[in-house]
């Protein structure tokens, strides 16, 4: 569904990705997982067009992704779940679903949307008529999750759901997720430090190190990996 | 107590207009984040655009004295919106927005620059087109007044053109909290000043949603000109006599706050009138800027400012 291949993108003369290929398939969930640094934030802002690349192509159900203008993308069924929630502060949770639901696609399945997301996450539901600003963030982290799912995607991009999150919120939302992708089958890419995790619930994985992709494979390979043990697992 | 009241009077009336030219700006600022200069001399054009409208093209002669001058005001506001519109894509667009929103300050140095060289071309150019004899949308309505009262023996007298303006004004206002805070571009509008990345991740055009807001600020404004004209005589360079009562009105109210512009201006023609009743009326604007420091100084935020930081 999305192929990236050799990608390399930067914000000056120096690449932050370096020849970055990743393949989603359809109904996967992908994790990548990486320290800080290593450029996940910039790949999932290539993918949105916020940041150019300097060489690389991305497609997106066949589709080149890198002709199409950023605000056009989401219309495409990408769902992008910026890195810190980023939700729109003054608008109510409400008002934050109706944007998310933008796309044509998020238009027409608005009802259907609402209900599954308001079960999914109860708390929006609870609070549709509060500021976005004035909620705690886990609770704006699942508006964030809830906004994309509003635009009916096709692919859900989440990026580091737990930042920044006391350990059972995390863990929360870490179920949430999970549960939203058992019973929508939604293809997922998901970037993430906690790595065990990510790598748990993940099909698949990548390692990215400083703009690299190190490593790659199906979670049982990556978790029997002795760098992967030891860096990032504790083991 | 008869002055006091009168001059509240009067200044609730200028009030609302001084409100909704503030918001023209307002809209702009929250959402572009613009500094934008040459907004005075936006409200100029609007207010020669009513003035013509009014007297060369027919609307005068078609809806006589009374209702006619409403009329090429309303008017003057959508062709100020397409000016707007075609300044903003030929000119600011290259300046602001997505294009320089990796830029160190976000390209608010060439804003400034920009807007300030935009200002001094509507200024001259407004010269050169429509010459330095001072103009107004005067009719009778704008000399003859409705008395209110006799209250415990006191009447005060409304004058009829600002009180209409003041309708206008608040209908306006009322339409425009409308469409900021129940449609889908209002709510886009908001969205995309509150996080503009956010914005582009939901699929929102931000460019075009600054062009819109840009538009509709310069339309917003060019009404609340043609309204004061009815009242107050205007030139090529009234612009600059406004542009500053603006800002002051768009910060009282708090920088971004739409509703809170309408208020700052508010207050601003209240002081304007009220301080008539114990100062010369040449120390009209010395006291609205020491009443504007004065809030400043108390409530830096301004009204409805929120202390939050942008994302």
């Amino acid at each position: 569904m999305l192929r990236i291949e050799g990608l390399s993108a930067g914000y000056s003369a120096k690449p932050v990705l370096n020849d970055i290929s990743i393949n989603v398939g359809a109904g996967e969930f992908v994790a990548i997982v990486g320290p800080n640094g290593a450029g996940k934030t910039t790949l999932f802002k290539t993918i949105s067009g916020i940041v150019k690349p300097s060489g690389g192509a991305i497609t997106f159900d066949g589709v080149d992704l890198l002709a199409v203008p950023p605000p056009q993308r989401p219309h495409l069924g990408i769902a992008h779940v910026p890195e810190g929630r980023q939700v729109f502060p003054s608008l109510t949770v409400m008002e934050n679903l109706e944007m998310g639901a933008m796309t044509e696609s998020g238009r027409r399945d608005w009802q259907s949307n609402i209900e599954r997301i308001f079960e999914w996450l109860p708390v929006l539901k609870e609070r549709r008529n509060q500021f976005a600003g004035t909620m705690s963030g886990g609770q704006q982290q699942m508006l964030a999750i809830g906004r994309g799912l509003a635009s009916s995607p096709k692919l859900l991009m989440l990026d580091e759901p737990s930042m920044g999150l006391a350990p059972s919120t995390a863990d929360f939302i870490f179920e949430r997720l999970i549960e939203i992708r058992r019973q929508s089958g939604l293809t997922m890419l998901l970037v993430e430090q906690r790595v065990a995790e990510a790598l748990e619930s993940a099909d698949h994985g990548y390692v990215l190190e400083a703009g690299r992709v190190v490593l790659e494979g199906n979670n049982d390979t990556l978790r029997a990996d002795d760098r992967v043990r030891k860096a990032y697992l504790g083991m | 107590m008869e002055g006091f009241l009168q001059a509240l009077a009067a200044g609730l009336l200028i009030g609302a207009v001084y409100g909704l030219m503030c918001v023209g700006l307002g809209l702009i600022f929250g959402v572009m984040r613009v500094i934008n200069f040459a907004h005075g001399d936006f409200m100029m054009l609007g207010m020669y655009t009513a003035f013509y409208l009014f007297t060369a093209a027919g609307v005068q002669s078609f809806f006589g004295n009374a209702v006619g001058p409403f009329v090429a005001i309303l008017l003057a506001g959508p062709v100020l919106a397409v000016f707007g519109y075609f300044v903003h894509r030929t000119l600011i667009s290259h300046v602001s927005g997505t294009r320089t929103a990796s830029l160190e300050g976000e390209g608010h140095y060439a804003q400034l620059i920009l807007t300030l060289g935009i200002a001094l071309i509507l200024q001259n150019g407004g010269l050169l087109v429509f010459g330095s004899v001072l103009a107004s949308i005067r009719t009778p309505l704008s000399s003859s007044a409705w008395e209110l009262g006799p209250f415990f023996d006191m009447s005060i007298f409304l004058n009829k053109a600002r009180s209409i303006d003041m309708i206008v004004s608040l209908v306006m206002m009322i339409l425009l909290s409308l469409l900021i805070t129940r449609t889908r571009i209002g709510k886009s509008l908001r969205a995309a000043a509150d996080n503009p990345t956010a914005a582009t991740y939901m699929g929102i055009d931000v460019d075009r949603a600054h062009r819109t807001a840009f538009a509709l600020g310069c339309g917003i404004t060019a009404i609340a000109g043609g309204l004061l004209a009815t009242n107050y005589p205007f030139h090529p360079f009234v612009g600059l006599e406004y542009v500053i009562v603006m800002y002051a009105g768009v910060v009282l109210g708090g920088m971004g706050s739409i509703i809170g512009a309408f208020w700052g201006g508010m207050t601003i023609g209240l002081v304007q009138q009220m301080s008539t009743l114990i100062l010369p009326t040449q120390l009209q604007n010395a006291a609205i800027f020491a009443v504007f420091l004065l809030i400043i100084f108390f409530r830096p935020q301004g009204f409805f400012g929120r202390m939050v930081e942008r994302t």
